[in-house]
């Protein structure tokens, strides 16, 4: 969450940068509502998966011409059931023994962040603190932006680091868990390029390095008809390319959003992500954006959906880790307001999300598909001044 | 060596496109719906359920870390 704050706020384009001088204050609230399971997928458990509430808060402010802060507050509660771990039915059949529906927890996350604006460039240092019951995170950060070119090309690049700790709730299969640490260490580094009047183009690599314990405190996994807990190697290498293309359209007063996402790891998950949006304004003052995403990815090499015999020290039957497609697809509306009311400018928006995922859908063939594997809807709404 | 394809062809874009569009001719450019994030709000929530759900990072971005999602 805090890396995604952040990088919407410092990847601008350098163009679209004219409202960002007055003060600003953003709300948003999101209802995140995933699909019951299945009947004929669940062994034992609730059906009634996770629902999420979430209140975003962010206020800007910019100080004497040349610095910037800013404060992101997240505030969220979850409730409903979570897979536990994946068994053989009597035909062989993996199906889902998931958790009681009881599961509920809180999230609150701050953000603080400070930008000195040079003439060419722009420097960020951001702070950031994340707390749920069971789950620390504190994060540093750094970014920078360098325009050439005469602003045609802008260079941007940043490191950052979490700081994790994992104290689990105690459950009737592991009374006394033990509390574990996590890090991450992120560097990214990319160049956004002014293509002609009407499009732009924008490429960044982004690599991160995990280490600690990166398995599910929650999880277990079924070796030879034993529960066993979810155990994952102490270090992940996770690389990521993100393309992302802009054009505008006059004659049609429209823009398409066109970005794809090529994802390796040396946990061998392999994923690509294709993400398409048509911005079509209406007057001015409205604007209509449908969108579909289309991801795919390949297993972890320590996955299975159970273990018919122990395969070593590593194994996960995360439905995260498994191979699986997913399409979504998304249909948003803003309207915009200028100096009305109260002298400020205004933004509200609505959107709603359908994500359904599958073996299926996957780019290469499944053999089993992971009974656990996540279906939901999004609706979000968001306010927007700037005064 | 697949790495010095990809920044050599970045490179060659770069020069490609070096003949510049100049200020004045950015009015489509700076449009709000040509930004990369049209809403700041929803692109942030929307990468963290993703990054939740998902097995992959998020990308174009650092950081990283901050839930112990279920």
């Amino acid at each position: 969450m805090l890396a995604a704050l952040t990088a919407s706020a410092l990847l601008l384009p350098g163009l679209a940068r004219a409202q960002e001088e007055r003060w600003g204050v953003d709300y948003g609230f999101t209802l995140y509502s995933e699909d019951d399971l299945d009947s004929d997928k669940l062994q034992a458990g609730s059906p009634e998966r996770y629902e999420i509430e979430t209140h975003q808060l962010r206020m800007r402010a910019p100080l004497g011409g040349r610095i910037d802060v800013g404060l992101d507050l997240v505030h969220e509660t979850m409730s409903g059931a979570t897979p536990w771990f994946v068994e053989p039915d009597a035909n062989g059949e993996p199906v889902q023994v998931m958790t009681g529906a009881s599961v509920e927890d809180q999230r609150s996350d701050v953000l603080l962040r400070g930008t000195y604006l040079f003439d060419e460039s722009r420097t960020s240092l951001l702070g950031g603190y994340s707390k749920e019951d069971d789950y620390q995170a504190t994060n540093f950060g750094f970014s920078a932006e360098h325009d050439f070119n005469e602003k045609n090309t802008t260079f941007s690049w940043g490191a950052g680091l979490s700081l994790d700790e994992i104290d689990p709730t105690p459950t009737a299969t592991n009374l006394n868990p033990s509390q574990e640490d996590k890090r991450s260490l992120s560097i990214f580094a990319g160049i956004s390029q002014v293509i002609n009047r009407s499009s732009i183009v924008q490429s960044t690599f982004t690599y991160q390095n995990g280490s600690g314990f990166l398995s599910d405190p929650y999880k277990l996994v079924s070796v030879g008809g034993v529960n066993l807990p979810d155990s994952r190697p102490d270090s992940r290498n996770q690389f990521s390319w993100l393309t992302r293309y802009r054009r505008h359209f006059s004659s049609v007063n429209g823009a398409l959003h066109a970005d794809y996402r090529l994802y390796v790891d040396d946990w061998d998950v392999t994923s690509h992500t294709v993400e398409l949006a048509w911005y079509q304004m209406l007057w001015d003052a409205l604007a209509v954006i449908p969108s579909v995403r289309y991801y795919t990815q390949s297993q972890a090499e320590f996955y299975g959906p159970y273990f018919v015999t122990s395969p070593g020290g590593e194994f996960t039957s995360d439905y995260r880790l498994s191979p699986y497609g997913a399409l979504s697809w998304k249909l948003r509306a803003e309207t915009r307001l200028s100096d009305w009311p109260f002298r400020m400018a205004w933004k509200v928006g609505v959107s709603w999300e359908r994500y359904q995922s599958s073996g299926d859908l996957a780019i290469r063939d499944v053999e089993i598909e992971n009974p656990g594997l996540v279906s939901f809807n999004v609706l979000m709404f968001n306010l927007s001044a700037r005064f | 060596m697949r790495w010095a394809w990809i920044l050599g062809l970045s490179a060659a874009f770069v020069a490609g496109c070096a003949t510049g569009v100049r200020p004045w001719e950015r009015d489509q450019l700076s449009r709000p719906e040509m930004a990369w994030e049209v809403d700041a709000l929803e692109a942030a929530h929307r990468s963290h359920i993703h990054f939740s759900k998902e097995g992959s990072l998020p990308g174009g971005e650092a950081g990283g870390g901050g839930c112990g999602c279920n």
